[in-house]
Parts: C-alpha cells; structure tokens; sequence
C-alpha cells in the first residue's frame, strides 16, 4: 500500500477511482456500456500516445507545445505518401519526419539554450503551416487498397472486438514504463529533471537526454497520428489542432510536474483516460460540448494542487 | 416587349457599357481591393474565391486584388488581419462578418475613412439600423440554408424516401461563428415545425476529437436519426461515426441521415456515392467576384446597391449532383477534385 501512495502516478490513480465512482452514481446505465467503454478506450489510446512523450519531456523539466502539429504531420505524411511509397514505406517516412521534427526542437533548445516552450510554439506554427501548404488546404485520400493493406489493419483494426490501438498502447506504455524505472536512462531522464547541476556532476550528458526525450515525444505523436489515420482515414488539415493542450493536461493531471523529475507512463495515460472521459459524461449529461474545456480547466488546476501536496507529504522538494 | 426582357436586355447593355468602360480605362487610377477571408487555405472553397479574383483582375487590369486570410477559425485573428489590411488603406474591403461585435469596431473606422466595404459570405444578422454600414452583402443566407435543407430532407420523409426526423444533431466545428449558428437555426426551424428535437453540438475541427464527441453524443442520445454536419469536410466523419456505429448512415429509408454544406468534391461525391442526402450551393464563385464588382462601380461610379444579393442557397441531391460535380471540376481540376473527395 505504501508502495502505491509513493508510486508517481499515485494522483492519477485516485482521480480515476473517484471519476468512476461518480459516473457510476450518475449515469450508471450510460456509462457501463460496451459502447461507452470503447469510445471512451479508443480515444484514451490516441491522446495517451502524445501524453506519454510529453510525460517524458516534462520530466526533464522541458515542454513541447508542437505535439499536435506533429501529429498532423505524421498523419498527413503518411496518408500523401502513401501512393508514392506504399503503406510501409510512407509508414516509416512520416516517422522519421516526426523523429526529426522533435531532434531540431530539442537541438535549438539544448544546445541554443532556448526556452522550449519558445522553440516548440515556433515548431507548434511551423508544422501547422508545412500541413497548409503541403496539402493545399485539402488532405489527399487514402485509398481503398490502402485501407484494406495489413499494416493498415494492424494499426487500425480491431482484435477480438478491441481496437488495435489500445493493444499498441498497452505495449509501448509497458515497453516506456520499463525504461523509465529499470534501466540507466530512465534514471538519468528522471536525474535530469529533477536537478540538472547534480545529474550532470554524476557524469549524465543532459543534453543528449533532452534530445531523446524530445525525438521520442515527437515519434510518439506522429505514431499516434498514423494509428488514428489506420483506424478512420477520413480526415483533414486540422488533425491535431489543440492536441498539444489535452495532452499536456493529460500528462500534469496523471502526475507529471512541471519542475520536472517527477512523473509517470501510467499517470499520462490514466490523466488522458480522465480527460476523454469528462467529454463524454458531459455530453452524456446533456452539457453544452464547449463546456468541456471549462472542466479540464478546473481538473488540471486541482490535479496541479493535488499532485504538489501529494509530492509535498511524500517529502520532494516542489 | 415585356417586361423581363426589357430588364434583361438593360442589364446586358449595362455589363456591357460598364466592362467597356473598364478596358478603356486601363491606364486610368489604379485600385486595390483586399478580400479578408475566414476561408483560409485549409479550406478548398478557398479555390471559389481565389479564382473568381484572377478572373477579376482579367476583366479589370488597373485593379489589384489581394486575398488574406485566417486558418485557424479564430475570430480574433480575423480582427487581427482586418485591422492590419485596413492599415494599408485600400480603395474597398470584402469581409465576411464572422462576428458583428468583434468586427464592428474596425469595420466602422474603415468606413469613417471612406474605405468601401462589402460583407460577403456572412451579413451582419442584426436589424438594419443596427448593422454595420457596410454597402452590401453579397452571398448565401445562412439561415436560409439550413431552413431550405432541412425542408429538403422533410419533403423526402414525408415521400417515405428517408425517415421522419425524431432528433436532430447540428454538428458545428466553430462556437462563435454566426454563419454556422444561422445554418443551425434555419435546420431548428424547420425540424420543429415537423415535432422534431434539434441539438446543437460542438464538435472542434480537430477530426479524432470531433468524432469522439459526436459519438459521445450518439451513444447518450438514441434517438437522434439525422446529423446535420454545417462544413463539407466533416460529413466524412459524421458518416465514419454513424457507421462505426452500426446505424445505417447510407440514404434509405431507415437509419441515421445526413445532410451537409457547401459544393466541394467532398460535399458533391457523399451525395453521389448514396452516404449523404443533399447538399447545397450558396454560390462562392460569385461571392468572390460579385463584392470586387460592386467595390469598383461603387469607386468609379459612385453605384451603391440597395439590397442584399443573395447568390444561394441552391439545394444539390442525387439528381444534379453530376452537373455540380462537371463544374466544381472546372474549378478544381479533375487531379485535386479526385485527391480531395475523402470518402
């Protein structure tokens, strides 16, 4: 038990607990149903992949603000190339353009001693506006061979009536998790966060920290832009518009501080499972949809509050 | 003689001395007209707007047209542009009137100045007095859109084509546009005369997001039967939720049904292709040009309509889809026209 309370995404966990519980008061026969449960899961698979790379950039004390307009370009990559390369072959090209995307960030930032939230604003922008005038205004289809392609269906289909996206999900966080806690870089991620003078005396290169950090918030992104594109391939130049914001909130509401050093893959997934969650009862409750931002806005800041005293009681230094 | 050809002839005689006198007057005072846009290049009805310019500035060498615009459906951003193209003092303004509070302020300074002003694609829906003095308005009735598509969808209903609406779900990606609220009411009016519910939903633009609200939606509401998507380019999504959903979406006589805007490929081949029951025109081509138009014969002759034109709506189903989709073609190119239509 006491391992839990110590657990970083102790927070997130209880926010959970008590958002079910109330649903389940509320509006136990809407929210108990396999449809709500998949809608719900499938949307929480989609943003915790750009939570969970903006979890691992918030914990060494950095933010990126372009995760959306990443996302949009992966997506967008992916679904025009595809003619040219292929399924595989626009597949891998939309990731090293997310990959790349993420290293020029992390360089302006480590090594041009750049705020990142200056830097990644100015990537939010670019990206945005590489989509308009890649795409003319209209993003290409994606055609019926391609949607039927098996990397397609890997990505986007459905195993024993569960989408594909939240099997990835389950694997990458596990995979994300482990590094995170068992091995050297999870440990100097972390150290580089929580005070760069003292990871750097103990021999850490930072700076080569940040950049993976950066490049793997960036894969991650465009990877989810690519799953949503393999699942529904209707789309348009706004894919990822505004996504950088739930995903910040999601990754802040499952535990993650902005101080850095602290923070956890389950947390930024349950924090996005908690703001996909909110939009739906609200809807389900007849609230009028814009209200769902005024919510996260109450959520993030308690979670903030919530998450510090947490830290506080568990004596960190925040 | 009667009297619609004597108007029609007179009409013809005025284009003809008017565009005659354009060409005359070639090397005469140059003018700038500057087309501040919410349609931005994220839009492909931006195509409408920016051809009918190129085909302005044909007509009439010694004007010079320029077209901004916003991407990001931001109404202060919009001010933001107008403020900055007002700055450069042109000789006239086309704007849409996304939002008559925000743009009122800036819209009246311009004026004041003896900047000529027209309202496209959006009017100002305040009461005459009260609306900003623009010349104009050149476009679609938003409103107007909404009621005669819903009335669409009704006369088929009533035909046994589609079934009776029970509710309604007015799926708009934009909270503060008053075009798309207009669209809404008109679709509300019309629905309610039948005994139908309408609800008016926001989705965003972003499409992951919109789809998961708008099957959030869905799931709380059962017994909504028709989705009316207020821009072309969501009817794809719509549809994808519907379907995903196992509520038959495809036009018959049972399921979901939905109804979309505007004439872009998308628009046009949903109702082609049977997933969407009607889509309509309001007209773009002549919302770019028509404003450029009257900006110039105001300037150079003083004229001032007396009226608002309306250049829409033109309802588009399964039985003119084919003539709209030969002439959006014309427009697009068969190459984007194909790449754009993402059903």
């Amino acid at each position: 038990m006491k391992q839990l309370i110590q657990s970083q995404g102790f927070g997130a966990i209880v926010g959970v607990a008590v958002m079910l519980a109330v649903f389940t008061v509320i509006d136990f026969s809407g929210w108990w149903t396999v449809q709500t449960v998949s809608n719900v899961t499938q949307f929480t698979a989609i943003l915790a992949f750009v939570a969970m790379g903006q979890a691992l950039v918030i914990m060494t004390k950095e933010i990126d603000l372009s995760v959306g307009s990443v996302y949009g370009l992966a997506g967008v990559a992916f679904i025009t190339m595809e003619p040219t390369l292929g399924v595989p072959g626009s597949l891998v090209l939309a990731l090293i353009i997310a990959a790349f995307a993420g290293f020029l960030q992390a360089v302006a930032v480590v090594k041009g001693q750049l705020p990142s939230m200056i830097v990644t604003l100015g990537g939010l922008f670019a990206a945005r506006g590489i989509i308009y005038v890649w795409t003319g205004g209209s993003v290409h289809n994606f055609s019926p061979a391609a949607r039927s392609h098996p990397l397609t269906r890997l990505l986007g289909g459905e195993l024993f009536g569960i989408d594909a996206a939240i099997f990835w999900l389950v694997a990458v966080g596990a995979i994300l998790s482990l590094v995170l806690w068992a091995t050297p870089f999870g440990n100097r991620l972390l150290a580089t966060g929580g005070s760069r003078e003292s990871a750097e005396s103990r021999g850490v290169r930072t700076d080569r920290i940040k950049i993976a950090a950066f490049v793997l918030c960036s894969l991650l992104a465009g990877f989810a832009g690519i799953l949503t594109l393999c699942n529904q391939p209707q789309t348009h130049v706004t894919l990822g518009e505004n996504m950088e914001l739930e995903a910040i909130s999601a990754a802040v509401i499952g535990g993650c501080l902005l101080s850095g050093g602290r923070g956890s893959i389950l947390g930024a997934i349950l924090g996005a499972l908690i703001v996909v969650s909110f939009r739906y009862e609200l809807i389900a409750l007849g609230a009028p949809s814009s209200w769902y931002i005024t919510f996260v806005g109450v959520v993030l800041i308690v979670a903030v509050i919530f998450n510090q005293k947490l830290a506080r009681f568990l004596g960190h230094s925040v | 003689m009667n009297f619609k050809k004597s108007m029609l002839l007179s009409a013809l005689l005025a284009a003809t001395a008017l565009g005659g006198a354009a060409h005359a007057q070639d090397s005469e005072k140059p003018y700038r007209f500057v087309m501040v846009s919410h349609i931005g290049s994220n839009d492909p009805n931006m195509n409408w707007l920016t051809t009918s310019l190129k085909e302005f500035e044909e007509k009439y060498p010694n004007v010079k047209t320029e077209y901004i615009s916003t991407n990001n459906y931001s109404v202060q951003e919009h001010v933001r542009l107008l403020e900055q193209a007002i700055a450069t003092n042109p000789d006239g303004i086309a704007v849409p009137i996304v939002s008559s509070d925000a743009f009122e302020g800036p819209l009246r300074k311009a004026i004041d100045a003896g900047i000529p002003v027209v309202a496209f694609n959006i009017p100002d829906g305040r009461p005459e007095g009260e609306r900003i003095p623009y010349l104009t308005y050149v476009g679609g009735d938003e409103y107007l859109t909404g009621k005669k598509l819903g009335e669409y969808a009704l006369a088929k209903a009533e035909a046994g084509e589609i079934p009776k609406p029970t509710h309604v779900v007015c799926a708009s990606h934009d909270s503060a546009h008053q075009g798309l609220k207009a669209r809404c009411a008109g679709m509300k009016d019309a629905m309610e005369k039948a005994g139908a519910k309408l609800d008016e939903l926001f989705i965003g633009a972003e499409p992951a997001t919109a789809r998961n609200t708008l099957q959030s939606f869905l799931q709380a509401n059962p017994d909504t039967n028709y989705i009316f998507t207020v821009a072309g380019w969501s009817s794809p999504w719509a549809w994808g939720v519907a379907n995903e959903m196992k509520l038959d979406p495809d036009v018959d006589d049972k399921g979901m049904t939905i109804l979309t805007v505007d004439e872009g490929p998308v628009s046009i081949e949903g109702v082609k292709a049977g997933h969407v029951l009607a889509t309509n025109s309001q007209g773009f081509w002549l919302q770019g040009y028509a404003p450029m138009e009257w900006l110039y014969w105001n300037k150079k002759f003083g004229y001032a309509p007396q009226s608002d034109i309306l250049t829409g709506p033109i309802i588009i189903n399964k039985d003119n889809a084919d003539q709209w989709a030969t002439q959006v073609r014309g427009v697009f190119g068969d190459k984007a026209y194909d790449e754009q239509n993402t059903w």
